[in-house]
């Protein structure tokens, strides 16, 4: 009856997805390097590394060398379909571009993908105005209140000068004159070839932020089999470890929270974290680091690292449309042991695809 | 429903799906009062929130267990825990919350999700200029 619906409904709550692999380094089909490469927009990477107390100096070179992003303001969304910066830019390599402070539940939300896709993530009057062909959002295909617009501007229809391109540019330029602030950098290579965009524009560079904690006496589930009913309390404790939760709380009335059993005791731990806009590569560099220092490292050792997608991206992995209902995460958990398996937990939200 | 989905190729490979199956949320709250004086300390917010929970779904609500994970004092930002089942019921009671010892307050909810983790990466929060 309706009394019982409505107490059901009271206790739900949104999809969430939960993928947990294992798998090996030696495995030739470890699946790894696509899974990192596919989420292109990241925001923060944090490692932890235990019986650490400083990083060691191959490892600071490489969180001190992540490429830097810019910041540019006020950009006309049609100058990312500039002749110039196409073939300077966009043909030479990766382009990450994607509109900064706006919110893909409420605003218009735009990004470059490093394969050349150009998407426009937007309401119903914007789309309307655009002109140009879109499909309705999969997260509200009923009422139809937000469009999305995926170009591959390095297919033959979207040719400088052609038809499709000069239609995209006039919807952008005249009718919907659409204009943000953008993250931008571009892979290998850096500025360089994105200068004459950015002198044009007010911008600034940015070097991702990095920050070093050491953590001492820190309580430590013992992760050995790492079954996947065991997922939510390894992510919840490393969770608990980035936010600076303590586990012995003093009051029982006001936390319950416990470390996961069975578990041991860290004398010290290392936590670092990279925030900004980062990209796949450099992130991939910072695994095959870990990889290197754990060889080293004694036996039973492990490091674990996450990944977060940003939240307002149009897309999560590869070209999965992703939105925000609640929180909007879009994120992994790499946990790497010295043996060379490792495992890996990827997570989304209610508005997303089964992460690959 | 299918919850899980497995396969097996390898002795080591193995790829599991798991659907809702997070036992908790948690939220990143923060309690707003317009006495800038107020702080309450975390067993006072604690109490607080219980009697929000009360007042709108009755003792069953004040029933529900959820934790104070960390509690700010200087910004009264708290993460508070709370089994999935009972989000609806503690997310209703936060937003009805309007005074505090007869002081007008709210409780801005600025972060929700299935995963603490989450909750430390929130892209949101970056600031550039």
């Amino acid at each position: 009856d309706a009394t019982q619906h409505r107490s059901e409904e009271l206790t739900q709550t949104p999809r969430h997805l939960l993928v947990c692999e294992r798998s090996s380094f030696q495995d030739e089909k470890n699946r790894l390097s696509t899974q990192v490469e596919m989420l292109h927009f990241n925001y923060k990477v944090s490692v932890l590394l235990p019986e650490c107390s400083s990083a060691p100096s191959q490892l600071d070179s490489v969180l001190n060398s992540f490429t830097s992003f810019y910041l540019i303001k006020n950009l006309p969304v049609h100058e990312l379909l500039d002749q110039h910066f196409l073939q300077t830019a966009v043909f030479q390599g990766c382009v990450y571009a994607l509109s900064y402070r706006t919110r893909i539940d409420e605003d218009n939300c735009v990004a470059l993908m490093p394969n050349g896709r150009l998407l426009l993530s937007l309401d119903k009057d914007s789309f309307e105005l655009l002109g140009f062909e879109g499909k309705p959002s999969r997260f509200n295909h009923r009422v139809k209140s937000r469009f999305v617009v995926s170009v591959d501007l390095t297919s033959s229809c979207m040719a400088p000068g052609g038809s499709g391109y000069l239609r995209l540019v006039s919807g952008l330029k005249s009718r919907l004159n659409l204009q943000m602030d953008f993250l931008l950098l571009h892979h290998p290579g850096g500025g360089a070839s994105l200068q004459s965009l950015l002198s044009r524009y007010a911008s600034s560079e940015h070097r991702p932020t990095i920050s070093q904690c050491r953590l001492s006496d820190l309580s430590c589930p013992v992760l050995e089999s790492c079954d996947p009913s065991d997922a939510h309390s390894l992510l919840e404790w490393l969770g608990a470890v980035d936010a600076d939760i303590s586990w012995d709380s003093s009051c029982d009335f006001v936390s319950t929270l416990v470390c996961p059993e069975p578990k041991m005791t860290l004398s010290s731990a290392l936590r670092v974290s990279v925030c900004g806009f980062l990209t796949p590569q450099d992130i991939q560099r910072l695994i095959s680091e870990l990889r290197c220092y754990l060889e080293q490292s004694r036996l039973g050792s492990w490091v674990s690292l996450t990944v977060h997608g940003f939240v307002d991206s149009p897309v999560s992995w590869g070209a999965n449309e992703h939105g925000v209902l609640k929180g909007g995460e879009n994120l992994y958990t790499l946990l790497m042991h010295h043996d060379g398996t490792y495992h890996l937990h990827l997570a989304t939200g209610a508005y997303d695809s089964c992460p690959p | 429903m299918r919850n899980t989905d497995e396969k097996e190729e390898t002795s080591v490979y193995r790829r599991v799906v798991l659907k809702n199956s997070s036992p908790y949320h948690y939220m990143r709250v923060c309690l707003v009062v317009d006495d800038q004086r107020i702080r309450p300390s975390v067993v006072e917010l604690k109490n607080f929130i219980i009697t929000g929970l009360r007042t709108l779904h009755g003792q069953a609500g004040a029933a529900i267990n959820f934790d104070v994970l960390k509690y700010e004092e200087d910004s009264l930002t708290a993460i508070l825990r709370i089994y999935s089942r009972g989000l609806v019921k503690l997310w209703s009671s936060l937003t009805l919350i309007s005074s505090y010892e007869n002081h007008n307050c709210a409780f801005r909810v600025n972060q929700v999700s299935p995963y603490l983790l989450a909750l430390t990466g929130n892209s949101r929060d970056l600031q550039l200029d």
